[in-house]
């Protein structure tokens, strides 16, 4: 039983860190998505500028990853202190 | 030859012009053509027209997209933009658009944007083409779209990443092999155009497709009840939210027309433990009501946000029961306005079906309406482009949501769901007592001064028509 605890201890511990990495890597790619939807812009061309509604509504999708990332994380986060006590 | 042409036509009408002005000039004003002016000022020629397709059919006309009059006053209010007191967000900060509705619920339902399609059904309004047109346009911008009262239609289920489905008055989508394929199940009790009233569409206007999706028997009518059947009090009702909610576990909401008793309505979804609440303005749209539905009933979206989410916070649960605000939502600043005085997100029906048929109402131009392209049994619907529809309404919501950012970065935010009414004033001082937002006119610090003394708001009435005695005793005396 108390090897079984450890066991989901250590599973919510791994679920928070790796929630965190990809909230990290869904910004980054939000901001890449950003600087894309920039310079296709610039280029002053009807399909291009198609393109870039494109490179900003991804940005705008990889926010929301981020944000469900976010939230994911803080129902882990909740679920460790909350069951911290039965878990122990 | 052109210029010939020019010239007889130009001498045709000056001739015509000439004619008409000595008549009106000198025929007796009851048998004048003129008298139409004064009529049409008079009645208004909305309700002119109306007056005469009553007399001619004997019927309700049914009038399509909600009414003509804007109840809402969202001009009378204005974004504050910061330079120094606060500063504007840099540029190459990215503004947060996502909102997650119903965050309590076991399966929340994020979005990307704050902006959804609203409850348009198919075949009670719009064509099967339109719905996946407008399924396809929300997946690709990573928003919802709405099945409105309908039953569940296959085809716009797998159009739909995200699937919001109303269970409904007909009762169409109200078994469990059917809501139990929706991402929110939303109970539709009502809607701004047309309040809680009974709507029928008749065996002559349901076509096979229409009659498979919703269940119908050859022969038999579609028909909205006034309430859900089986659900006669309370209590039935917050037993039906539990049931769907523990048979889902996806977020349930309801969906109402705004109406003055709303606080007391809201109290009762409360309990029943709804996920999100949806008020639909008296502005709201619709395939085709009767005129007097739509323009004599309901509450403005513009009142009704404002309540609900004053309402919700004076109970403490506005951070677990989202507010969605719809009816006559047109420009990305009116979205807006809505999220500052406390919706989550908003529902768009109008402007999304004007976006869908966007370049492609030329195919209908100029001898049919624009709508021809979308509505269930008209004529044009099979030239509805589907994808081209699709990127238009996809274009549409983009440039909307970019519009809404750029307004985040003037206010110093960098979310759009930390834009409040904090952020807004007014020039109406009314409107400003009304909805707690800052009068333009007076400094921060003075409003609760200014407010002090009543008499210091404009006169509605020019004093001569107003009795002194009366205007005092009702400024020492408000009625409630």
């Amino acid at each position: 039983m108390a090897d079984q605890m450890e066991d989901l201890k250590n599973t919510l511990t791994y679920i928070y860190s790796e929630l965190n990495r990809i909230q990290t890597i869904a910004g980054t790619l939000s901001t890449i998505e950003n600087r894309h939807y920039r310079d296709l812009l610039n280029m002053g061309d009807d399909r291009l500028n198609q393109m870039a509604n494109e490179e900003q509504n991804a940005a705008r999708q990889l926010g929301q990853v981020k944000q469900m990332c976010l939230t994911m994380a803080q129902k882990v986060d909740e679920l460790q202190k909350n069951d911290g006590q039965t878990l122990q | 030859m052109f210029k010939f042409l020019s010239n007889f036509a130009r001498s045709i009408v000056n001739e015509a012009v000439d004619k008409a002005i000595e008549r009106i000039a000198r025929d007796q004003y009851t048998e004048n053509l003129f008298e139409l002016v004064p009529v049409t000022q008079k009645v208004g020629l909305v309700n002119l027209m109306e007056i005469v397709m009553r007399s001619s059919q004997g019927q309700p006309p049914t009038r399509p997209l909600g009414s003509h009059i804007r109840f809402s006053p969202w001009d009378k209010l204005l974004f504050n933009p910061v330079h120094l007191y606060f500063f504007p967000t840099p540029e190459n900060v990215s503004i947060t658009t996502a909102v997650t509705i119903g965050p309590r619920a076991r399966k929340p339902l994020t979005i990307s944007i704050p902006i959804m399609i609203a409850g348009m059904s198919f075949g009670g309004a719009l064509s099967k083409n339109a719905k996946i047109a407008l399924a396809k346009a929300a997946s690709k911008i990573g928003t919802a779209t709405n099945s409105g009262e309908a039953g569940l239609m296959g085809e716009e289920r797998d159009a739909a990443a995200l699937f919001i489905g109303q269970y409904n008055r007909g009762g169409w989508l109200n078994t469990k092999e059917k809501y139990a394929r929706l991402d929110a199940i939303e109970i539709q009790l009502g809607q701004g155009a047309q309040g809680s009233s009974p709507q029928r569409t008749s065996t002559k206007n349901i076509g096979p497709e229409y009659r498979e999706v919703f269940g119908i028997p050859e022969g038999g009518d579609a028909l909205i009840h006034s309430r859900l059947p089986g659900i006669d009090t309370k209590e039935q009702f917050m037993t039906l939210v539990r049931k769907l909610k523990d048979e889902t576990e996806v977020p349930v909401g309801l969906k109402i027309a705004a109406t003055h008793h709303l606080e007391h309505e809201l109290q009762i979804a409360i309990e029943a433990g709804v996920d999100f609440i949806t008020v639909d303005g008296a502005e709201g749209g619709t395939h085709a009501a009767a005129p007097s539905l739509e323009d004599d009933l309901g509450l403005p979206t513009l009142f009704a946000v404002s309540r609900a989410s004053k309402f919700l916070a004076k109970k403490g649960i506005d951070q677990d029961v989202s507010l969605i605000a719809t009816g006559g939502l047109v420009t990305p600043g009116e979205y807006l306005k809505a999220i500052a005085l406390g919706a989550n997100a908003v529902y768009i029906g109008t402007a999304a079906i004007m976006a869908l048929v966007g370049d492609q109402m030329a195919k209908a131009a100029p001898f049919e309406p624009p709508t021809d392209l979308v509505v269930y049994n008209a004529k044009m619907t099979e030239r509805l482009d589907i994808d081209r529809g699709a990127t238009n309404v996809f274009n549409f919501l983009n440039a909307a949501v970019r519009e809404m950012e750029l307004i985040c970065y003037s206010l110093g935010k960098t979310s759009v769901a930390d834009v409040s009414r904090l952020d807004l004033c007014t020039l109406d001082p009314f409107l400003s007592r009304a909805i707690g937002v800052d009068l333009g006119f007076v400094s921060h610090e003075e409003q609760q001064e200014y407010f002090k003394d009543f008499s210091r708001l404009p006169v509605v009435y020019p004093p001569d028509m107003v009795d002194p005695a009366v205007y005092s005793s009702q400024l020492e005396n408000p009625i409630h």
